[in-house]
């Protein structure tokens, strides 16, 4: 599958040199060919916890490039090649982020734009792309798959698969309040990890409807935080599911008035907003 | 739906050929039953059911296609 050297790839590892290696080994390169730039130097944590991954950056230098490449990635239904494209996660309202993902599907002659995602993930996404596509065509659902990968998590640098499931009249797949969408991503990602005996930890996604709803979400945290200011009292949100409640904390994270906090239990689980 | 539910299931457990799912005609609509090996049990359940849930809900997806009633029961195996 990668016989051709890529432009550019960003590899991650334990440590610096371990993302580097791995890097290399997926350019088939060797170190005087690339660029390095160290994205993220990774850090070990405090007894694994808050451990995040090395993340760098190989480009091949000038004149050794060979041929643009093509990423592979399966689809669903049409068979056309798409380059799995980074797709940014709406974390921040600071600059309103591109609300299309995986937008650039064009080749370009000019610009490299290809960033493949470390092996590991490789993997991953191939078996989660096939055991997708099986459960949608065996639901009835005719759709296509477009994979890619989200870009550093902000707060741990870490990268995971998105499989974009697009087609007609997706919103029964979707359900109320995404539970539909949850549970397919759920049953998938127990499947993927039964087979390749790991943890998945891939994100479905149904038409951009996470994207969309990490912006509202974003915009509600903002909303409420001012709300909150203004009344100069706490305020509760509606039960959210975690990584729902995920995005609200991270939203207001480094807020300069206010904090967040999730109270509740199981379904119930909500976030506060309060006033430092 | 028989075909939907026997491939998550064998994709889910240890004893893929342990699994059995039928088709049964009930009083409201149709009913899949589901068997697996016993040690298989609380995997297809999940914690507080989230497994045997999340399933119920694929299903419904392809039952509201077909315009049909179905439920999911997990039954004792032997």
């Amino acid at each position: 599958m990668m016989n051709k050297k890529k432009r550019e790839y960003e590899a991650q590892g334990k440590t610096v040199e371990a993302a580097i290696e791995s890097g290399l080994a997926a350019m088939r390169a060797t170190r005087d060919e690339v660029e390095i730039q160290v994205l993220d130097e990774g850090s070990r944590g405090l007894l694994g916890i808050g451990s995040r991954n090395a993340v760098v950056k190989l480009t091949l230098k000038q004149g050794l490039v060979q041929e643009e490449p093509v990423a592979p990635v399966i689809t669903a239904a049409a068979p056309k090649p798409v380059s799995p494209t980074v797709v940014e996660p709406m974390t921040t309202l600071s600059a309103p982020a591109p609300v299309e993902m995986l937008a650039d599907e064009e080749e370009d002659e000019e610009e490299p734009t290809a960033v493949s995602s470390a092996p590991i993930l490789d993997e991953e996404a191939a078996v989660a792309q096939e055991i997708l596509t099986n459960l949608l065509q065996k639901m009835a659902v005719s759709a296509t798959i477009v994979a890619g990968v989200t870009a550093p998590d902000d707060l741990t640098g870490e990268r995971v698969n998105v499989l974009d499931i697009r087609g007609e009249d997706l919103r029964i797949l979707i359900g109320q309040r995404g539970d539909t969408l949850s549970a397919l991503q759920y049953i998938a990602r127990l499947m993927v990890g039964h087979r390749l005996h790991q943890r998945a930890n891939f994100v479905i996604d149904i038409e951009g409807y996470r994207q969309r709803r990490e912006v509202a979400l974003a915009k509600l945290a903002e909303r409420m935080a001012q709300k909150a200011i203004q009344q100069r009292r706490p305020i509760s949100l509606e039960p959210m599911p975690p990584h729902e409640r995920r995005i609200i904390h991270m939203t207001l994270r480094g807020h300069q008035r206010v904090y967040t906090q999730s109270t509740g239990e199981g379904d119930r689980r909500k976030v506060r907003i309060l006033l430092k | 739906m028989k075909e939907l539910i026997e491939y998550i299931v064998k994709s889910l457990v240890d004893h893929p050929d342990d699994v059995q799912v039928a088709e049964v005609a009930g009083k409201a609509g149709i009913v899949v039953e589901l068997r697996v090996a016993p040690e298989d049990m609380g995997r297809i359940i999940g914690k507080n059911g989230r497994v045997i849930n999340s399933i119920r809900a694929l299903l419904q997806v392809r039952a509201d296609k077909l315009g049909q009633q179905v439920s999911l029961e997990v039954l004792e195996g032997d």
